[in-house]
């Protein structure tokens, strides 16, 4: 879907991407890192919006030289307002779908399909300068919908939204990819939703892509295997301390569940043995995975 | 809204249709740039009815006094003109005033109003290329404007060639349309491009407005006052309704006589107006070009 090969870009002295490699695939990819990290920078040039070092393939079209035609295939919902004064949300839209290039009628159609869907209803015929702030969120995915994108880059969707609206927001996300078809690039700061929605993610840092891959693999990314979480119908002491003798180092977490540290050449398979051998029934046995906020910032901190 | 959380479809399909070319997208945005212009009153409709009001006042003149002779106020000196020949010339000065009053309504305001909306990202999120929005931008209100300034001296030019007594005398005026064409084509191109430009300028519309404001009422001014005490054509021409009135005046046999116009030639009116179009112009394309490399992205 997105292919950068040593995409660099300065402004000036300032390296904002430096010599990006990466191949991002996904059906909803979180974009994540602190700000400055070169996300915006990275959208820009996807977008073919600015001339940039190395190259850049979008949907299998290079963007820089196919830029307009990578934005007819891409929809893009901006974190700030980006609306015409004196437009209603269905006005706004129809002009969206003519700017990507459909015939009038069926943009006016679209228009009408894409706000319905983002829930605005008859609320659509409403100028968009007096909407609240989750309205104005939905008017933007819904402008971005319209001219039937391919792929979906969202900047910051649950701004400024109370819980409901943002839980609103989320469910149409996590939606659009199983009945549109699109993927969606989420460019966020907040880790719930990433984790929440997100299949994938990308970590920039300081002009670079420090982690590209499934959200699993970042929680579970630290090559640790041996880090378990283990559960049993009952005595957990029993197997504690059959694993203990074995070398592993075993911390409780539940009443039925273990946090087993393997020792280093160990597998799974001690587990199921010293289970076995302490007459333990076991009901789960998976690898431990770190909070996504943890696995950012050690991303982060390893950069 | 929503509150429920529901997700409605009506029965999403893929497009499967042809995307229009890219290189149409400007008309588009001219079209919409017109239909948003016609949507209020006081914005566009207004200052048409003042144009009409102009051509239909100028036309009844013309038409009524058909056979007198024009003194008009001793600002002719000794040259013999009819007021049928003169009627047009002399309401060139309304139709720019009529297309400045719309220019402070529309013009003066587009790009800076396109900039405190944020509606740059809303265009260049797109594939419209900064080509694209300036020329829709200026065909939109060129065609807003010309239906002030050009219409009605091509409907009085007309109105003109209808008055002629014989055949002959109306081949001979047929030169009337075409030059009527140019000072309306003249006037456009200034009362369209010279406040698009202004509104570039600045990031907030009453920024530019005040910008274009007194570019137009003071600046204009200065340069007459200058241009008139130094006898300096080109420095009067600076003034825009000047310019414009003394190509209009040298194309329809006017005399220039008054303060005003005294000493401007026809090339010096001309090459003040594109001049100045030309310079706003530049002004448009290179506010917007760098606004579409950086208005796109959050500041995430």
């Amino acid at each position: 879907m997105i292919e950068l090969s040593r995409l660099g870009k300065k402004f000036g002295a300032i390296t904002a991407l430096a010599e990006v490699d990466a191949t991002i695939e996904g059906k909803i990819i979180g974009l994540l890192g602190p700000n400055g990290a070169g996300k915006s920078t990275l959208l820009k040039c996807l977008l073919g919006l600015v001339p940039f070092d190395g190259s850049a393939k979008v949907l299998g079209l290079s963007a820089a030289t196919h830029g307009p035609e990578i934005r007819d295939r891409v929809g893009y919902m901006p974190e700030q307002e980006a609306f015409l004064t004196g437009m209603s949300a269905v006005e706004l839209c129809t002009y969206a779908g003519e700017l990507s290039g459909l015939p009038r009628t069926e943009a006016m159609q679209r228009a009408h399909a894409s706000l319905y869907y983002a829930g605005l209803e008859e609320k659509r015929y409403q100028p968009i300068d007096g909407y609240s702030t989750g309205m104005k969120q939905r008017v933007k995915l819904a402008q971005a919908l319209v001219h039937d994108p391919e792929l979906l880059f969202l900047d910051e969707p649950t701004n400024g939204l109370d819980p409901r609206s943002r839980d609103e927001m989320l469910e149409l996300i996590t939606d659009l990819p199983q009945r549109r078809g699109c993927a969606i690039v989420l460019s966020t700061h907040l880790l719930p939703d990433v984790e929440r929605v997100c299949d994938h993610a990308v970590i920039m840092n300081k002009g670079r892509v420090r982690f590209v891959g499934s959200i699993d693999e970042l929680r579970g990314a630290r090559g640790r295997l041996g880090e378990l979480i283990v559960q049993v119908k009952a005595d957990p002491d029993k197997l504690a301390a059959a694993l203990t003798a074995a070398g592993a180092t075993v911390k409780p977490v539940t009443p039925v569940q273990l946090h087993v540290d393997l020792p280093a050449s160990a597998t799974n398979k001690l587990v199921f043995q010293c289970a076995r051998d302490a007459g333990v029934q076991l009901r789960g046995i998976e690898v431990r995975k770190e909070s996504l906020e943890a696995a950012f910032l050690r991303v982060i901190e390893a950069a | 809204m929503a509150m429920t959380g529901q997700i409605h479809d009506l029965g999403y399909k893929r497009y499967a249709g042809a995307r229009r070319d890219a290189g149409t997208r400007w008309r588009v945005i001219m079209r919409h740039q017109i239909a948003m212009a016609w949507k209020t009153w006081w914005r566009f409709k207004a200052w048409v009815g003042m144009a009409v009001l102009i051509s239909f006042i100028a036309g009844a003149v013309m038409y009524i006094f058909s056979n007198r002779m024009f003194h008009g106020m001793g600002r002719v000196g000794d040259a013999a003109l009819m007021i049928r020949d003169v009627a047009l010339p002399q309401s060139i000065a309304w139709y720019c005033r009529a297309a400045f009053i719309t220019s402070l309504t529309l013009g003066g305001t587009i790009i800076a109003g396109d900039v405190q909306s944020g509606a740059f990202t809303f265009y260049f999120a797109r594939s419209v290329r900064p080509r694209d929005y300036v020329l829709g931008k200026l065909g939109g209100l060129g065609a807003i404007t010309a239906c002030i300034t050009m219409i009605g001296p091509v409907l009085l030019a007309g109105l003109r060639l209808g008055l002629c007594e014989s055949a002959s005398d109306l081949v001979d005026h047929l030169v009337l349309l075409p030059k009527a064409l140019l000072v309306g084509g003249l006037a456009t191109c200034a009362y369209a491009a010279v406040p698009l430009g202004f509104s570039a300028l600045a990031d907030s519309r009453r920024t530019a407005l005040a910008m274009w404001a007194a570019y137009y009422l003071v600046g204009g001014t200065i340069a007459i006052m200058i241009g008139s005490i130094s006898h300096t054509g080109w420095i009067a021409a600076l003034d825009l309704p000047t310019a414009i009135q003394g190509v209009a005046n040298h194309l329809f046999g006017m005399p220039l006589i008054g303060p005003r116009l005294s000493g401007i030639t026809m090339a010096e009116g001309i090459t003040s107006v594109v001049a100045q179009v030309v310079a706003a112009i530049a002004i448009v394309w290179t506010a917007v070009d760098r606004a579409q490399k950086t208005g796109i992205g959050g500041s995430t």
